[in-house]
């Protein structure tokens, strides 16, 4: 179904209804690349999140206060944590990536989140592997653009 | 440098001067996606289970096919 209206300031919005319930997660994707500066654009957030059932129920928790439509089987999915639950039926879209390709583990991963953005947003090499063990003709598009920017924004960050 | 890449390089850094509300404004919007965008959610097991539904379902434009050689050549060597 196609969307009336559209918030681009989705990653707040995820930020603090997940603070408010106390998530345990990190963005990812290329949402959580624009986040951190790439010039690139997307329409979803991508959301890496703790594989464990209170934080799933905290995730059904802030989506619903958000305006999603959680059914049971979809809250039995979340809080099971299935690797990749995709929602669109809020006011943005949402993909809840508990397995990520590319990433051994969430705790590791967890060492290495970028705060300076003000959001948890995972490391831009992370988020680089992710896509590259994705495979996808898309990403072969994006790859390259990514490792360029993470060229630039590492090298800012170091100075 | 990849001279290539100078002007998308220079649009990098320019970003980074922007604030990270005005990287969302620029950087989150919508285009409607046909089959992806059509239902109210949907899971998998597995991410590969994910692919394996994309490729079966999504138009090949949308890019979530079977890579050819020469995206699996760009991808390895990114």
């Amino acid at each position: 179904m196609k969307r009336e209206s559209f918030s681009p300031l989705q990653a707040q919005q995820i930020a603090e209804a997940f603070a408010k319930h106390q998530v345990d997660y990190m963005f990812i994707g290329k949402g959580g690349a624009i986040l951190l500066g790439y010039p690139g654009t997307t329409q979803d957030v991508d959301v890496f999140p703790r594989k464990d059932r209170e934080n799933g129920r905290r995730i059904v928790a802030a989506l619903a206060d958000l305006g999603y439509v959680i059914d049971t089987t979809l809250e039995a999915d979340i809080i099971r944590g299935k690797d990749f639950v995709q929602i669109k039926n809020g006011p943005f879209d949402v993909d809840l990536v508990f397995a990520p390709d590319g990433i051994e583990s969430y705790d590791e991963a967890k060492t290495r989140v970028d705060m300076t953005s003000g959001f948890p947003v995972a490391n831009i090499r992370d988020i680089i592997e992710s896509k590259r063990a994705a495979k996808r003709p898309r990403d072969a598009v994006e790859l390259p653009l990514l490792q360029a920017f993470r060229e630039t924004y590492e090298e800012q960050n170091q100075s | 440098m990849d001279d290539t890449l100078k002007d998308f390089r220079e649009q990098c850094e320019r970003n980074l001067r922007r604030s990270v509300t005005e990287r969302m404004r620029y950087g989150f919007n919508y285009v409607y996606k046909p089959v992806l965008d059509d239902a109210e959610w949907r899971s998998f097991d597995s991410l590969a289970e994910y692919r394996e539904w994309c490729r079966a379902n999504l138009p090949t434009y949308l890019g979530y096919g079977e890579l050819t050689e020469l995206q699996r050549k760009v991808l390895d060597e990114a």
